[in-house]
């Protein structure tokens, strides 16, 4: 096993890629506010200053994680599911704002659950399916889950969740015929909550709007000019006369595009590079792992990521209907700002543990 | 197991995602970057109005009526206010502007507006200015407020002007940049003129960068004489108040109208409908109780020429020029002079066998009578003779209609085409009319349709038959001077279109000497006008009572003529349910003709009922 040396960065040291990209990712997020409070006159304490308590907050989290052992997560699955449950159905009870029950108000910042539960939600998964555990049981519990935050409502995260159970089904290397059967069963149960109307027919309408009309929504209008002004090598460069546009939620959920102005498609591409190339880099240890488990958690771990990313891009770029998914560690907000942080520490100790110390 | 295939399938799937996001942006920033920039700023460019000052209406000897007079407004700059500075602005005004209650300030800061006006700066301390200048987000524009000097005098003939409604802005072109319209009379009708166009703001991210000038509206000079208006509302409210003394309604009497025309240009020298309103009321805002008030009393409607009333004896005037016109007398008459019995009743046979008796208003009878004497004493059964004789002699032929025809050419149950908005026409009934209604109001005629007693009814103004005071006003003018065309209030006359209508000089004056014997010893209106002495000999009239179905009180008419050597003017009065028109219209008429004629004023006094 492996052996227990106290260093400064963790247990055993730390995967320096792994922290680098977590902090390079953090430090674009701090520019991308700073310019948006200046250009619109935010406080900068509410924004900036907020972010990068957040950040330390997340980076704490980060390097608690890497004293975690992998084995530690594995036997703490059950006990994490559970919790995210409990959690989601209090939240439940708490007070309603925009029409949600998505967050308990924790006065300095709001503690949002689902985002706990994404996380949470993976390591159940990858036990599960590593360990071939009953598949009833499983079931219920992701069901449970599911619909506990479709309650709030949060279809956002009900999609991104199914998503993510789908696809961690799917490389269990099951028979393609099974993974059809659930996608059909998903088909009809859709249309069964449709009848009974726990599917509101204004939210299928709002997304068959979404698609039979040019008119898009407000936001994603402006968003859309805001990454225009970019141009190829951000506004700052490109952009000579002085002019500014208001896109709502800025720094929150439409942070994307306002990181484009900033930075111009270079900026884009560079952003994107670096996930990818993160991603890449985790798919080089799934491949190596002999362990099942960290294979199923860290495959989940990159799709859930990513699938956040293109669900969030393709919002502010108006592809597809409002979702409220943050960019991970772009969005200003504690609660993704933890759990992405707690992810990248889980990598982080995974990296370790198969020796990969750099 | 774990599948490194379905893996790389995955990321795949991603890939392509990822290629689609990026073609995407591609598009927005590298191809369209020109075009979305040129979107933004555009949308960076903001446009805001104040309104102009609306043109002044004077009357016609220069009297401001209506005036719009600049007044300083301080208003708030949205675009500068953040939520550093929003409790220092909301605390500036709360402190400073004690009148504005909390709800009303939140308000101001909620408003989508860009610039929200907050108070008019006239109403308080001139060094509370000096303040506002160190304040960026205020500016202080003069705004244009409506002024009618003489209130609820010209409430029906000036209107008043309010926020425009969606239909008002696609009629009126100004209107949406002023946030103005004229909603009724003069205001509305020349709202094209009298509104100016808005000065327009311009702003760049929040900065003015440029203010155009308003244009101001035009000016309107209308026909209107002051004075005579004052005396004619001062006549009408006590012809009301008399009639309200004299009988015993179930309903106050609080309607009527008043109309002095010219008779040598047509144009109108006083209109008034009672009850009135203030129209400054509208101006400063009015609330629900007292709008609901007003509406209640229909103190809206101009009733001068949306009031619909049965005109009872002053239409006989139509009949008696067709008489004279076409030679058509009663039986036994050949000529207009020759004289028939009256008795007081007309009993007649129809084809059927069946009988009908006619009452007339004087159940004695009014005696040996011609077509004069038929004015002067208002006679109903002369009339109902020549309706007779007209039915019994081209009834069901295309001549059957000849009353109608020669009401028509005095402009009934047509708009006179004043210059006032909402003008109503009335309805002269004839047979088609009738076979019309059989079908869309059944419940208005009887299954026969058309009969004979109908053209009796009509022949002395009453049944079916509804006209406005201003018809009748230029009807009797029409009459008077041969010309038809239709009244105006501006005295610019934009609409002076006149058809000639065959009428004689002699018809002229043979008709003005029978107008001057119902105010005269033996006319119906001779003891309305008694009190003018020996000036009755130079006046006429013609009285009308219309009758009201159920127990409604009679529509009391009176139609004056200043002078018969010399006639200037038409007085047109009508009290709803004021009775008899002898007795109540007659008084109220004959004052306003004192005043026309420089005489002095005697208060409305009760007449005498007939008809």
């Amino acid at each position: 096993m492996i052996n227990k040396r106290i260093t400064l960065l963790g247990p055993e040291g730390t995967n320096i890629y792994v922290f680098l990209q977590y902090l390079v990712f953090c430090v674009i997020s701090w520019f991308t506010l700073f310019d948006i409070t200046n250009e619109i006159g935010l406080d900068i304490q509410n924004v900036l200053v907020r972010q990068i308590i957040f950040t330390i907050l997340g980076m704490i989290i980060f390097f608690l994680f890497t004293y975690v052992s992998v084995n530690n997560i594995f036997s703490l699955a059950n006990v994490l599911i559970f919790s995210s449950t409990v959690l989601l159905v209090g939240v439940l009870f708490t007070q309603e704002t925009l029409g949600a029950r998505r967050r308990y108000d924790l006065g300095v910042f709001d503690f949002q659950p689902s985002e706990f539960t994404k996380v949470a939600f993976i390591i159940f998964l990858a036990r599960a399916i590593s360990q071939k555990s009953n598949k009833f049981v499983i079931f219920t519990i992701i069901t449970v889950n599911i619909a506990l935050i479709y309650l709030q409502p949060d279809l956002g995260t009900t999609f991104i969740l199914l998503s993510i159970v789908i696809a961690m089904y799917f490389l269990s290397n099951v028979s393609v015929k099974s993974v059809i059967t659930v996608l059909i069963l998903l088909f009809i149960s859709f249309f069964i909550l449709l009848e009974f109307e726990l599917v509101s027919s204004f939210q299928v309408q709002r997304i068959t709007d979404f698609y039979s009309s040019d008119i898009q929504d407000f936001s994603q209008r402006q968003s859309r000019l805001q990454i225009s002004l970019g141009g190829i090598l951000g506004e700052d460069l490109s952009n000579t006369q002085n002019i500014s546009i208001f896109v709502p939620v800025q720094t929150t959920d439409f942070i994307f595009s306002s990181f484009a102005k900033s930075f111009g498609f270079i900026g884009c591409i560079t952003l994107i590079f670096l996930w990818i190339f993160f991603g890449f880099r985790v798919y080089k240890l799934v491949l190596s792992s002999n362990s099942e488990f960290e294979k199923f958690l860290l495959s989940g771990f990159v799709i859930l990521l990513y699938l956040q990313i293109v669900v969030n891009v393709a919002t502010v770029l108006g592809l597809i209907p409002l979702t409220g998914d943050p960019f991970p560690l772009l969005s200003l907000g504690g609660s993704s700002i933890i759990a992405v942080s707690s992810i990248f520490g889980i990598i982080n100790r995974v990296f370790i543990e198969n020796n990969q110390i750099i | 197991m774990f599948s490194r295939v379905r893996l790389k399938l995955v990321f795949f799937i991603f890939a392509i995602l990822i290629s689609l996001i990026f073609r995407e942006i591609f598009i927005l920033q590298i191809v369209n970057n020109d075009e979305n920039t040129q979107e933004i700023i555009n949308q960076n460019f903001e446009t805001f109005y104040i309104p102009a000052p609306r043109g002044q209406i004077a009357d016609i000897n220069g009297n401001i009526l209506a005036e719009s007079v600049l007044e300083p407004y301080l208003y708030l700059n949205q675009k500068k206010i953040n939520i550093e500075n929003r409790n220092v602005y909301k605390q500036f005004i709360s402190f400073n502007f004690k009148d504005l209650t909390n709800e009303e300030i939140e308000n101001i800061f909620d408003s989508s507006e860009i610039f929200v006006k907050v108070v008019n700066l006239n109403n308080y301390d001139i060094d509370l200015r000096k303040k506002i200048q160190n304040y960026e987000a205020f500016e202080i524009f003069n705004q244009p407020v409506r002024i009618y000097r003489h209130g609820e005098l010209f409430s029906h003939v000036i209107g008043y002007t309010g926020n425009p409604n969606q239909s008002e802005i696609v009629e009126f072109v100004n209107s949406e940049e002023n946030k103005t319209v004229g909603k009724n009379g003069i205001e509305r009708y020349y709202e094209n003129i009298l509104s100016g166009k808005a000065s327009k703001i311009t702003l760049q991210n929040g900065e003015i960068i440029e203010i155009l000038p308003a244009i101001p509206g035009q000016d309107i000079q209308l026909t209107i004489d002051l004075n005579t208006q004052e005396v004619v509302k001062e006549s009408l409210q006590q012809g009301i108040d008399l009639a309200n003394k004299s009988f015993e309604t179930p309903n106050a009497i609080e309607r009527g109208a008043v109309v002095v025309q010219k008779i040598d240009t047509g144009e109108i020298v006083a209109m008034i409908s009672l009850p009135d309103f203030d129209p400054n009321q509208f101006i400063s805002g009015i609330s629900e109780f007292e709008f609901k008030k007003l509406n209640r009393n229909k103190a809206f409607n101009n009733f001068a020429i949306q009031g619909l009333y049965p005109p009872g004896s002053v239409f006989k005037v139509v009949a008696y020029w067709l008489a004279l016109n076409e030679g058509i007398f009663p039986d036994e008459a050949s000529n207009y002079n020759e004289y028939v019995n009256c008795d007081g009743s007309l009993s007649f046979g129809f084809d059927d066998g069946s009988k009908q008796v006619y009452e007339d208003w004087k159940p004695e009878g009014h005696g040996k009578v011609n077509l004069s004497e038929a004015m002067k004493q208002s006679c109903n059964v002369y009339f109902w003779d020549i309706a007779l004789k007209i039915w019994r002699t081209f009834g069901n032929t295309d001549s059957e209609a000849m009353l109608q025809e020669y009401s028509k050419q005095l402009g009934f149950s047509t708009f006179s085409n004043i210059d006032l908005p909402f003008e109503k026409a009335g309805v002269i009934p004839d047979r088609e009319l009738f076979d019309d209604w059989k079908i869309s109001k059944p419940e208005l005629v009887r299954p026969e349709g058309w009969l004979g007693g109908d053209l009796m009814n009509l022949i002395i103004g009453q049944g079916a038959i509804t006209t406005t005071p201003i018809q009748v006003s230029n009807a009797y003018r029409t009459l008077l001077t041969g010309e038809k065309s239709s009244p105006y209030l501006n005295s610019q006359n934009f609409n002076n279109e006149k058809t000639n209508i065959n009428i004689s000089q002699e018809f002229i004056s043979f008709l003005l000497d029978d107008l001057n014997l119902v105010t005269n010893p033996g006319g119906t209106a001779y003891r309305s006008f008694q009190i003018m002495g020996e000036n009755t000999f130079d006046i006429g009239g013609k009285t009308g009572t219309a009758q009201n179905p159920g127990d409604l009180n009679n529509t009391s008419w009176f139609v004056g003529v200043d002078s018969i050597s010399n006639p200037k003017y038409i007085v047109v009065t009508v009290v709803e349910e004021g009775g008899s028109g002898s007795a109540v219209a007659a008084p109220v008429s004959r004052r306003i003709i004192q005043h026309l004629l420089d005489l002095d004023l005697t208060p409305v006094e009760f007449g005498e009922i007939t008809e």
